[in-house]
């Protein structure tokens, strides 16, 4: 008996299913856009308000009339941050006829960088790796924002500028202690050490060991112990939000006393709400201005945000909207200048539209936007906001290429 | 020396959250002869009851308490639901059962709760630290193991002292001859998963307080069955002294190996250790060796 | 369960005909139409999505047949198989992308074939090496040796250390027009499909072949009583050894196979997840039978197929659906396996036995 019970609700369940499966041939648009989201796995404490950011973002350009009267059709999938599972997805988005795509974390986006060469589709990531700007190496990499990079750069000099000479070391005539925490094993936490240690040694540093810190780490104690021995003044922390928050109280608890600066995806209006007091003093790379913070466009994105999403409260919108917006903002404008070219084809995208971008400003408060054919590094610098009396405030606008111009044009192209 | 004298305290006290959960898996063994890989999964469900109980505005420890109501009903259903007819299958459907329950679960409590860190907000724990010499521990920490050692005593006594524990027992060392003197053996099952669930969801509930609760506090469900073995599958005592020692090798590990092995030495460790030790003391440290005939 | 009724008029005389490789005409030609399926019909009807996710049935396939060995025949359960697939993975690519091939060597394609080979004895020997405390402990703790070389194997040596060579990060692209066997160059589905096709026909038939053997007999006899195994003069822990290598080196071939079908490699394709699916893929398919192994991966893989493109249109309407869609797909899997395990304890294999035996013994069925 229950064996029938059992087959008589399987039975339809499948049918359905297979019914369903097999209607989802995908309506006819004239421009379709493929999207790569993480809402569920590793780093989906931001990746939920990417995905929904970009979607409303495709949504709101539709609105203004697509591109040149064009519409777009944005269709995208969740990945689990798994890269196996993003090389599956990218599979379904090339057969489902995408000609932009829409990408995320830095793992799957290196790992898919010379598929998508072949491909020749141009690959618009999160994924804020420096390892992608070489044209030479990944023609079809783009994203809007600084690169990690410069982003640790910029930060450990913003540091360096403007928070040690009030340190009691600088009086001793000491050199500042720096220490790196990242996972070792996420390719977007290590892709900007090797920089941040080279601008540490530049800026006379001394380097610490590195400590370890899974992404969805919550018992940080031996980490914080172990960087307790060597009494760094500052740290470099760079996760996302859930871990760095973890690390933070921890970090508090036990008296490390180091100051921390943290890469773009761990530094949002999240931070205090989950560090409480212990987030006080952290400095961050902000690409981009943080949700409703008053700058060019914000209102746009904020009155898009509450239309199209009216179920998400407020205050649980993030920095990570506006980021999404920098990213499709920027394709539109290079999909209008192909478009008015006449060329949407992958390389004419790319040649016709994104490096014919030079200072482009998407508002937002982001940095202005150039692309060359030979160098893929958005920005020149980057802006460290700091978290300070219950709000962020500006520390320093760092420009890396005004600063070192030499070493910024030979030696720090794709690292 | 103070380093290492943090390490031990930290290790202890995160040992004694692990200690509960253990006791909660080496019952359920010892009552039904399930081997649960849900355990993760229960600790994750009984951390954001709580939490969802606490943001409600109820206070902590009636929110705790009301974990423990939502854990026995819960308890009571799984058991009813999945693992009654089980009783007698072999080893490998029990367990993939209780893997198909955890995938469930886990699968259900993101679906409602989602995946980022949630913490407990206003603090029920204050975040500066108690300093006891030049000892620094976390008020969470020092909390979370007085509680669960109170909770360990209470569970003890319970066996030892009262009817329904002792009936327990009694099923587990003879099945059939609890029932010939008048114990239900169904409602000793159902007794030993609320029970397990009641202990899984104050050890998440604790271990949310630490730095907040996101999935990862389901893999303590794997992080206890190298405790279990440690112990000995079906020693209560075992499955404290278990749990501790796996608090403190993580944590002796990661401090120390850390700088010989980089990333992730103290996630691996117990596993290691407890694939070695069993070579040596395959039945643990306390375990009944069985015997077994053709 | 093992052999079905035989059709009126089939008579066995012997023990030879018994343990026969082609019972009857008919099942000779059904296995030949069967062929020409796998090796025809689907790749040459089927849509180019639908040969991919058909290789995916494959390397599941290939994969559960080792756990099918060790669990179903051996009664060895074992909840780490991912590891061993992972090893023939990673050997594989590090032989392709790393190895000081002589230019002649590579223009050939031989470095693929070869690796594939060479993955399968690695990840056997590396099996053999996690299966050593079977000489000492069993059930349950047995369970946890095999977690334990998921976790060292995949979460600690492959991540921290072997993903670091050569470079930074994680995965190791494989840039297309690497793989290549002979003068073919593996970069389409189709190509793909014929390799897993070859490779998983040849492991079936080696499998079927080997349980008829000495050694599948001996196997069979440990997983119903080790002790009264012994007792019989079988040198348990060599079988059992033997046993881990076959099944590693099978999850060996299944990794070598994979790399072709992905444009990258990282620990992430081998979680501890896809050693619980493989053992879930079996319990559905049925434990015990070559059968199973195969059912269940059709049914795993297909449904889940199916059920990703049913969220595609609904995620306009329902978008929670499309953000949480993973959530869903964990608890189904949970689900189903409780279903299975509860209900059907003897999984699709052993429903496509009755109907076998309803169909050759129709019309006079008593």
């Amino acid at each position: 008996m229950r064996k029938r019970l059992l087959f008589s609700m399987l039975v339809p369940f499948l049918a359905v299913i297979l019914i369903a499966g097999l209607c989802s041939a995908v309506s006819a648009a004239d421009i379709k856009i493929g999207g790569i989201m993480d809402t569920t796995g590793a780093t989906s404490d931001v990746g939920k308000d990417y995905a929904l950011g970009m979607d409303e973002a495709f949504k709101w350009i539709n609105e203004q009339g697509g591109v040149n009267g064009k519409k777009i059709k944005y269709t995208w999938f969740d990945y689990g941050y798994r890269i196996p599972e993003a090389i599956t997805k990218y599979k379904l988005q090339k057969r489902l006829g995408s000609i932009v795509i829409m990408g995320w974390g830095t793992g799957d986006t290196e790992a898919l960088s010379p598929t998508v060469n072949k491909d020749e589709i141009p690959y618009v990531s999160a994924s804020y790796s420096a390892h992608l700007t070489d044209p030479k190496k990944t023609p079809y990499n783009l994203f809007f924002s600084s690169d990690y990079s410069t982003n640790a750069r910029a930060a450990l000099t913003a540091w360096f500028d403007k928070k040690w000479p009030g340190k009691a070391g600088s009086k001793e005539n000491r050199k500042p202690r720096f220490a790196a925490v990242y996972m070792f094993a996420s390719p977007y936490c290590s892709a900007p050490i090797k920089a941040i240690k080279n601008q540490a040694e530049l800026l006379g540093f001394e380097i610490g060991p590195d400590q370890d810190v899974s992404l969805f780490a919550l018992d940080t104690k031996s980490q914080v112990m172990s960087l307790k021995e060597f009494k760094p003044d500052v740290c470099w922390h760079g996760n996302t939000t859930m871990s760095v928050s973890a690390t933070l109280r921890d970090a508090y608890g036990l008296g490390l006393g180091a100051d921390w600066i943290v890469n773009n995806w761990g530094f949002d209006e999240n931070l205090p709400r989950l560090a409480g007091e212990a987030a006080e003093g952290v400095m961050g790379a902000t690409p981009i201005g943080f949700y409703g913070q008053n700058y060019k466009n914000m209102d746009l994105l904020v009155a898009a945000a509450k239309k199209y999403n009216p179920g998400v409260p407020q205050e649980k919108r993030l920095i990570r909207t506006a980021q999404a917006w920098g990213d499709a903002l920027l394709t539109w404008e290079a999909l209008k200048r192909a478009d008015k070219a006449g060329d949407l084809s992958g390389a004419g995208i790319m040649k016709k539209g994104f490096e014919t971008l030079v200072n482009y400003d998407i508002g937002l408060g982001a940095s202005p936007i150039t692309f060359t054919a030979a160098d893929h590094r958005p920005t020149t610098g980057c802006l460290i906001q700091e978290w300070k009396g219950g709000k962020f405030q500006e520390v320093a606008r760092v420009d890396l290429k005004q600063r070192w111009p030499d070493k910024w044009e030979k030696e720090w192209l794709g690292w | 020396m103070e380093l290492f004298l943090m390490t031990i305290t930290t290790g202890v006290m995160v040992g004694g959250i692990y200690a509960l959960v253990a006791l909660g898996w080496v019952l359920i063994y010892k009552c039904s002869g399930v081997l649960n890989l849900a355990m993760g999964e229960l600790t994750l469900i009984g951390a954001y009851v709580t939490l969802t109980f606490y943001q409600m505005g109820v206070p902590f420890i009636f929110a705790v308490l009301g974990t423990l109501l939502v854990g026995i009903a819960l308890g009571i259903l799984c058991e009813r639901i999945f693992l009654d007819k089980l009783i007698g299958e072999p080893i490998l459907s029990v367990i993939m059962v209780t893997v198909g329950m955890s995938f469930f679960f886990k699968g259900i409590v993101q679906f409602i709760w989602g995946s980022d860190t949630r913490v407990f907000d206003p603090p029920v724990f204050a975040l500066k630290p108690i300093e006891i010499g030049f000892l620094r521990v976390s008020s969470v920490y020092l909390w979370s193991f007085i509680l669960s050692i109170l909770l360990l005593l209470i569970f003890v006594a319970f066996f030892k002292y009262t009817r329904w524990g002792l009936s327990m027992q009694a099923t587990a060392d003879d099945e059939t001859a609890a029932l010939s003197l008048g114990v239900s053996a169904r409602f000793v099952y159902a007794a030993a998963w609320a029970i397990a669930f009641m202990s899984a969801g104050v050890g998440g509930a604790l271990l949310g307080n630490i730095n907040g609760i996101n999935i990862s506090v389901g893999y303590l469900g794997l992080l206890v069955l190298p405790a279990v073995v440690l112990g000995g599958l079906n020693s209560v005592p075992g499955a404290i002294a278990g749990g501790i020692i796996i608090g403190l090798l993580q944590n002796l590990s990661g401090t120390y190996l850390d700088n010989y092995f980089p990333g992730g030495v103290k996630e691996i460790v117990p596993f290691a250790f407890m694939a070695v030790f069993l070579l040596f003391k395959p039945y643990g440290l306390w375990g009944w060796e069985r015997i077994e005939r053709v | 369960m093992s052999s079905a009724w035989l059709p009126c008029g089939d008579y066995h005389e012997n023990y030879r005909q018994d343990q026969g490789w082609w019972q009857s005409s008919f099942i000779k030609t059904k296995m030949i139409l069967l062929l020409a399926l796998v090796f025809i019909g689907i790749p040459f009807l089927a849509s180019e999505y639908w040969v991919g996710v058909a290789s995916m049935v494959g390397y599941t396939a290939m994969g559960a047949l080792g756990v099918q060995l060790l669990i179903g025949y051996t009664g060895l359960v074992t909840l780490g198989h991912a590891a061993f697939i992972a090893v023939g993975a990673y050997t594989s690519t590090m032989m392709i992308l790393q190895f000081p091939w002589p230019q002649f060597m590579l223009d050939w394609g031989v470095a693929y074939p070869l690796s594939i080979f060479t993955a399968g004895i690695v990840a056997g020997l590396w099996s053999v090496l996690f299966g050593l405390p079977s000489a000492k402990v069993k059930g349950f703790y047995l369970i946890l040796t095999t977690m334990a070389a998921q976790f060292i194997t995949v979460d600690f040596i492959l991540t921290q250390y072997v993903s670091q060579i050569g470079g930074r990060g994680q995965a190791f692209s494989l840039p297309p027009g690497t793989i290549k066997i002979g003068p073919i160059v593996m970069d389409s589905e189709r190509e793909i499909y014929f390799l897993m096709a070859v490779l998983l026909t040849l492991m079936v038939i080696g499998l079927a072949n080997l349980l008829r053997s000495r050694a599948g007999r001996a196997w069979v006899a440990i997983r119903d009583n080790d002790i009264a195994a012994e007792a019989l003069g079988i040198n348990i822990v060599w079988y059992k050894l033997l046993a881990f290598f076959v099944a590693g080196f099978m999850g060996g071939v299944a990794g070598a196979f994979w790399v072709s079908n992905t444009a990258a490699l990282s620990p992430e394709h081998f979680p501890f997840f896809l050693s619980l699916w493989l053992v879930g893929v079996i319990l559905i398919g049925g434990v015990g039978s070559i059968h199973g192994a195969i059912f269940g991966s059709i049914f795993m893989v297909v449904i889940m197929e199916l059920l990703q493109m049913a969220v595609i249109p609904m995620g306009d309407y329902f978008p929670k659906l499309l953000i949480d869609f993973a959530y869903i797909k964990d608890a189904a899997f949970g689900l189903a396996i409780c279903g299975f395990v509860i209900y059907e304890p003897n999984g699709i294999a052993y429903r496509w036995w009755q109907m076998k035996n309803y169909f050759n013994l129709w019309p006079f069925s008593y």
